[in-house]
């Protein structure tokens, strides 16, 4: 879901950093009202993330996935924390590793920071508590399922210009069918994560409420 | 807070990371090339004709986890060590801006 270079035109690059860098000067300041457990928790985090989206698995047909791993940030650090979680995770790949381009890092921190983190707890926090793996299941398959809408929407709106609303009628249903699958295991994994910590170490899974 | 509370604190689950790191060239690099590797995303790119500018503008030496001189899979891997360090490097430096006053 990583964007590169190139694929964005250049009004949906600076209005996507720009909703980018304004949720996280919020997020800075509600995340430094955190507690010392879910900040620390921030850097193992964003490193076990790293490593789980480099775990591809590729699917007949063309296709692979990997964890992405924002609504699992959002369960156990909060929506705050999160967003700073998915942002370093990104920030690298971009970086260091040229894995999603510079020019759409706002739009990949937006699907992957913002929408997938967002999403993520909001469907997490509206489950009661004997329900919440159900919940971590349901908040990794939606995340995914709108951070790819999301995508499709930005790349649509870049190709506006050239198509009109045909780039729409290609993008949203490519990317929400297939992350609407996609997102099965990424539910899946959601849970399972969460489901673990619950069990082996409840104090972890706690840290998530803002 | 700092590395050594980091380590005490989450010790084991930076070794897990680590233990990832070294397998991850299965997933990233051998299962990738048996199916062909293609995100939803190329997909839509490709039918609206977009066309992406990575290789022609780039910055990094480790361009898709590679090292240069290095055979891809051990890249892999030094490229997952790298990710790691940097990744917790600026963890902790976010950790030393977020501490209230």
């Amino acid at each position: 879901m990583h964007i590169p270079d190139g694929y964005l035109d250049p009004a949906t690059c600076a209005a996507t950093y720009l909703i980018t860098l304004a949720v996280g000067v919020i997020a800075f300041r509600r995340a430094r009202l955190a507690g010392d457990e879910a900040k620390l928790l921030v850097p193992v985090l964003a490193a076990a993330i790293f490593v789980a989206q480099m775990l591809n698995w590729p699917l007949p047909g063309g296709t692979s996935l990997h964890l992405v791993g924002g609504a699992l940030a959002a369960i156990l650090v909060g929506p705050w924390l999160g967003y700073f979680v998915m942002l370093l995770v990104l920030l690298v790949q971009a970086l260091v590793f040229h894995d999603g381009g510079i020019t759409t890092l706002g739009a990949n921190v937006l699907n992957m920071g913002i929408v997938a983190v967002f999403t993520g707890y909001l469907v997490y926090r509206a489950f009661p508590e004997r329900w919440r793996v159900a919940g971590a299941f349901l908040a990794g398959w939606l995340s995914i399922t709108l951070a790819g809408l999301a995508c499709g929407v930005e790349l649509g709106l870049s190709n506006l210009a050239r198509y009109f609303l045909y780039g729409f009628s290609v993008t949203i249903p490519v990317m929400g069918g297939w992350h609407a699958l996609l997102g099965l295991v990424e539910g899946a994994i959601t849970a399972a994560v969460y489901a673990y910590l619950r069990a082996r170490a409840p104090a972890l899974v706690a840290g998530g409420k803002v | 807070m700092s590395v050594r509370q980091l380590l005490e604190r989450h010790r084991g689950a930076l070794l897990l990371t680590l233990a990832l790191v070294v397998v991850s060239p299965v997933f990233g690099v051998y299962l990738a090339g048996l199916v062909g590797y293609h995100e939803p995303l190329d997909l839509a790119a490709e039918a609206l004709g977009l066309r992406e500018t990575t290789e022609e503008v780039n910055w990094t030496p480790f361009l898709d986890y590679t090292v240069p001189g290095l055979p891809d899979w051990l890249g892999y891997i030094v490229s997952g060590f790298i990710g790691v360090g940097v990744v917790l490097a600026l963890g902790l430096l976010l950790l030393r801006l977020l501490r209230r006053e």
